[in-house]
């Protein structure tokens, strides 16, 4: 065991995976000489060579298109798109084909490859560069959608989409890469995708999130535990597979739902989850579910970004609402 | 422009194929015209969705497969079915596409093509990855995609050459340049002179052929193929020919163009010339044309019939290939689906 | 064989087409695939194609008509054949056989003007034939008067304690029912207007603990559903003075008519269906047995609204069959299936749980025989029923083995007595005895 950053973990979980299948690659703007913007892949291209870590021109849809004939003709590809705004370009690719060739094939031809995406907010970045659309992949039938908090699961859920048979869009909150240090295994080890996890058990209110939000909402709770409540904080950590029997299963026991996302609100992912809970735990609970988000604005540049987050303070307010219902 | 067979059947310099491969390649564009005619007439018959022809490009399309390994591959669009077929894809999944069944874009496990792409261009990099992964396997295989003179303003046009081209990878880029994208004529989708022109700027060979020739498309795509397999990188192919149908059952082409043009490019039929080169050296009579007539329609028909007669999808299925395993959210989705339909 | 060709959408959204010619008159022969007609649709000039080679037998319009997507446009078939089978063939409109139809000399002005101006129609695709023709939008909607609030945790727990969330004053913010108000009803301490009865229910069997052993007794509190039922028993065997009567119904035609109904239907007749529906006439006839003792008054109803008990996980509850008396055997067996399996599933509305005017309990489902139920609050009597059992019978002077129903009826000795009872009890049982007499209802 080491104690590794996300950023550290990432790197790990794609050394290992180039190591042990030679069908795995590295591609994408800038990850190869330099080891990426964010030196995830720092070192990788030194190891492995250029043919299997490639540096690409700057082309998001060639990126994820070429990959897309490389995962269909058996390569592993793992694309890297420099920000979640940088994705953009490369929607026709992900939604009009990655997502879809299985079916329009009828399993004849697939794309298992993962496309990693550096996204969030919070550090200060220009304009494009913070943006969080993990619902929008979420909403294209046919890709999973993953989003880790936490090194260990970064790396077991990386490494569980590289396996994965089919494609996954790899959400790598920016704002933890350095921020979040743990304990991560050597070797190859697999989270699985589809399984929320629980956190810390509280019996008084669900506290809901994933990716950066979460070091805000476990701050939400500790705070929340000096006044005697105890949340059961869950990371989502999967979107597609969404765990709905962990989330209703918590509500059911707790009666009250805060979910938190950075997001913006307005059929944000939180959305999915608060339709699920009135589905599901209707009659459980004991309060309306409260959503803590981004606002629908635009992401704010580095001055205002202090007011678009959802802070500790939102999140315990919107607890103590659901609590005093 | 490269032309070895004129218009009137004139051979131009030494032909690429002898007579037996000539006479071959000249029934197969007459089961591709069957088949395209046959289309039309299901489609006004109500019994395809809408279809797109490709009468006139016969020859740039069974030229172009001739000149290509079986194993190659082929990432073609909707107006491609005889240089889909010609690789392997069979009639029935080409009408059972067309149907309106996701099934026909399912080939048989050796068949290397892709179902054909719906959008136009982004296909174009998914060969460059297919090509590219062969390269890095080792195999000799290529990659051939087919697009038309519309798709080279899509930004993955540049997207993929630039790729195929900075990576060298083993790909020939056909262009089927008819003239029409839907209402609007070449001159107005690009200020090049030629579309072949634009190879200069990806450091790429571009080659301009008559789509209509079929010795010059097959000799233009085999010159273009080996230099892919012998790793010499991509080639820009643009066959010049002519969409003498509508864009598809849906469109009015008397909206946008002279019915004189037509005709005139009627003139410049891809099966007459080479019909009139096989008569001319005594390898065509009208017995053996009607003979591959009638082969052809029985072919056609058998393939409509066993397209029709596929069931659909049960209830539920179209829910069942969006993963390898189904999460449990489809699955219960696809109980809440046949339960509503029962 | 003739065949008919109708007009196809052929994918572009349309509904209809005018003929622009006739390719091939009527008596004319067309091949496979062979052009037959011209049409015009809104986008453009189509030879159609036949799907069939054969002789053109009927036209569907004339030049110059609108035909919709649909109708049949051609009739194909053989030399000699007519169209319809049988018809002469001087139909009105066409040509005789061979011979191009002419033009009709005043052609008829089907053709709606506006269809040219149409929307056009997409490149692929099919739209909708016809469109919806949605609610005018400026018509305001009337404002519904306010509902309950109270917290989908809340109405659960009414719905279970069968608490009427429409008599509770809500005590929460902004006037919302709270837990507490519910429990507070529940428990009598606030009053109900509307009280929900709740039948009897069996009594576990009690446990006895060796003495010497003296083991801590487990100590279980009452859940919400059981204090409600406790209160409630309390109070009408408080209050209520019990007779109940007891007699056997011979129920050889009753068993057969229902395997009858079920074999003929292909499905379950529930028993309570066949009990509910030969009591209600003699509810008619006994008014007292369908009343509330209201003071000094009795309130005799005029509706028949009988309840079913129904076990379920969470206890005992009575489900209430609204006009029983209007309905059929079949509908009353739809009714109590339906009111069984929502109340196993908790999606009872609290109007489906409230105001019987009289309740029947089978207990045969669960294997009984005789027993004293207990008046529901708010009613006068209560009948239980329990499982058919054979059973020695003097019949024509000889003993015969018959299956019979035991039939145990409680009420309200205030309201009614000892020989009114029997009255009820043996008209009921000549019900059941002879099922072709409350059918006849």
């Amino acid at each position: 065991m080491r104690v590794l950053t996300m950023a550290k973990a990432i790197n790990d979980a794609l050394d290992v995976g180039l190591e042990k299948d030679s069908h795995v690659l590295i591609m994408g703007e800038d990850v190869g000489r330099t080891g990426g913007v964010f030196r995830i892949t720092d070192g990788l291209q030194e190891k492995y060579g250029e043919e299997r870590v490639i540096d690409t021109p700057v082309a998001e849809s060639g990126i994820v298109g070429v990959a897309f004939g490389l995962a269909v003709a058996g390569m592993r590809p793992v694309a890297e798109l420099q920000f979640m705004g940088f994705s953009y370009p490369a929607f026709d690719q992900v939604i009009n084909h990655v997502s879809r060739i299985r079916n329009r094939s009828r399993h004849r031809f697939t794309a298992p490859m993962v496309i990693r995406i550096p996204y969030g907010g919070g550090i200060g970045a220009a304009e494009h560069h913070s943006e969080s659309a993990e619902a929008i992949y979420a909403h294209t039938p046919g890709l999973k959608v993953v989003v880790p908090s936490t090194p260990y699961d970064a790396k077991g859920l990386l490494l569980a989409a590289i396996a994965d048979p089919d494609p996954v869009v790899f959400c790598e909150p920016i704002r933890l890469y350095r921020a979040v240090k743990e304990d991560v295994p050597e070797g190859w080890y697999e989270v699985p995708i589809g399984q929320a996890r629980v956190e810390r058990e509280g019996s008084d209110v669900t506290l809901l999130s994933w990716g950066a939000m979460m070091l805000e909402t476990r701050k939400a709770a500790d705070r929340l535990a000096e006044e005697g409540v105890a949340s059961e904080v869950i990371d989502v950590r999967s979107l597609v597979p969404f765990d709905a029997a962990t989330v209703v299963a918590s509500v059911e026991k707790t009666g009250r739902a805060v979910i938190v996302h950075e997001a913006p609100r307005t059929a944000g992912f939180g959305a999915e989850i608060a339709a699920t809970i009135a589905e599901h735990c209707l009659y459980s609970l004991e309060a309306p579910v409260r959503r803590v988000t981004g606002w629908d604005s635009v992401f704010p540049l580095k001055r205002s970004e202090h007011q678009y987050l959802p802070s500790v303070e939102r999140i315990v307010a919107a607890a103590h609402q659901t609590l005093e219902a | 422009m490269r032309q070895r067979l004129t218009p009137s059947g004139g051979l131009q310099g030494e032909a690429p194929i002898d007579l037996q491969l000539t006479r071959r390649l000249y029934r197969a564009m007459v089961f591709a015209r069957t088949y395209d005619r046959k289309g039309m007439a299901l489609q006004k018959q109500g019994r395809l969705a809408t279809y797109a022809p490709f009468e006139g490009q016969e020859a740039a399309q069974i030229g172009a497969a001739a000149a290509l390994d079986p194993n190659d591959w082929v990432v073609a669009t909707y107006r491609d079915a005889a240089l889909m077929w010609a690789q392997g894809y069979p009639w029935e999944l080409l009408f059972a596409g067309r149907t309106g069944d996701e099934r026909g874009g399912s080939p048989p496990e050796h068949v290397p093509v892709l179902p054909p792409s719906i959008t136009v261009g982004g296909h174009m990099v998914h060969a460059v990855g297919l090509a590219w992964a062969e390269k890095l396997q080792g195999t000799s295989r290529i990659a051939l995609t087919s697009f038309g003179d519309g798709a080279t303003s899509e930004g993955d046009f540049h997207e993929a050459m630039n790729f195929a081209a900075v990576f060298e990878v083993p790909c020939v880029f056909l262009c089927q340049n008819n003239g029409w994208a839907i209402s609007l004529p070449r001159e107005r989708q690009t200020k090049s002179a030629t579309i072949a022109d634009k190879a200069v700027a990806y450091g790429m060979p571009g080659v301009q052929v008559d789509g209509n020739d079929l010795f010059a498309v097959y000799e233009v795509v085999k010159e273009a193929a080996d230099r892919a397999r012998s790793g010499g990188g991509p080639t820009l192919v643009e066959a010049v020919t002519y969409r003498r149908g509508p864009h598809t059952t849906s469109d009015d082409p008397s909206r946008y163009r002279d019915q004189a043009e037509v005709e005139e490019w009627a003139r410049r039929d891809p099966l007459e010339r080479v019909r009139i080169y096989l008569a001319e050296n005594g390898a065509w009579d009208a017995e053996w044309q009607a003979a591959i007539e009638a082969e052809a329609q029985a072919e056609i028909d058998r393939a409509i019939e066993l397209a029709e007669r596929m069931p659909p999808l049960g209830p539920g299925e179209i829910l069942d290939a969006m993963f390898e395993t189904p999460p449990p959210h489809l699955e219960a989705q696809r109980r809440e689906l046949v339960e509503g339909l029962q | 064989m003739a065949h008919e060709f109708r007009l196809p959408d052929i994918g572009e959204g349309l509904t209809e087409a005018e003929i622009v010619r006739w390719v091939v008159p009527i008596g004319g022969y067309v091949g496979m695939d062979e052009t037959v007609v011209e049409v015009e649709t809104d986008k453009a000039v189509v030879e159609i194609p036949s799907p069939y080679a054969g002789i053109v037998l009927h036209h569907g319009a004339a030049e110059g008509e609108v035909i919709e997507v649909g109708d049949v446009l051609v009739v194909i078939g053989e030399e000699g054949e007519t169209w319809p089978p049988g018809a002469e063939a001087s139909e009105p409109g066409d040509a005789q056989a061979g011979i191009p139809p002419e033009p009709a000399s005043e052609p008829e002005p089907s053709v709606p003007p506006e269809a040219a101006e149409e929307e056009p129609a997409p490149i692929v695709g099919t739209l909708p034939q016809e469109a919806e023709v949605l609610p005018s939008r400026a018509e305001a909607t009337e404002r519904p008067p306010a509902r309950v609030k109270a917290l989908p945790v809340v109405r659960k727990l009414a719905r279970e304690l069968g608490v009427d969330l429409a008599t509770v004053t809500g005590t929460g913010p902004e006037g919302r029912i709270t837990r507490e108000d519910v429990l507070a009803v529940a428990d009598g301490a606030q009053p109900q207007a509307v009280p929900t009865p709740v039948p009897p229910v069996p009594q576990p069997a009690q446990r006895t603990v060796p003495a010497g052993a003296r083991p801590e007794p487990e100590r279980r509190p009452l859940t919400k559903l059981r204090r409600t039922i406790a209160a409630n028993m309390s109070e009408s065997w408080a209050t209520v003075p019990h007779v109940t009567t007891f007699d056997e119904v011979d129920a050889t035609r009753l068993l057969a008519m229902r395997a009858a109904l079920a074999r003929r239907h292909e499905r379950k007749i529930p028993m309570e269906a066949l009990v509910v529906k030969a009591v209600t006439p003699v509810l008619a006839a006994f008014p007292e047995f369908n009343a509330t003792l209201e003071g000094d008054e009795l309130v005799v109803h005029r509706r028949y609204d009988i309840g079913v008990a129904v076990d379920t996980p969470d206890g005992l509850l009575v489900a209430v069959i609204r006009n029983a008396d209007r309905r059929s055997v079949l509908g009353l067996a739809d009714e109590v299936t339906r009111l069984g399996s929502a109340a196993k599933e908790r999606k009872l509305g609290v109007d489906e749980l409230s105001g019987q005017t009289f309740t029947v309990s089978n207990i045969g489902a669960v294997g009984g025989g005789f027993g004293t139920p207990i008046v529901p609050p708010g009613t006068t009597a209560i009948l239980s029923v329990g499982r058919a059992v054979d059973k020695p019978v003097a019949r024509d002077g000889r003993v015969e083995i018959a299956p019979l129903l035991p039939l145990s009826l409680s009420y309200d000795h205030r309201v009614i007595d000892g020989a009114l009872g029997r009255r009820f009890m043996a008209m009921l049982i000549e019900n059941l005895e002879e099922p072709g007499l409350f059918l006849a209802d």
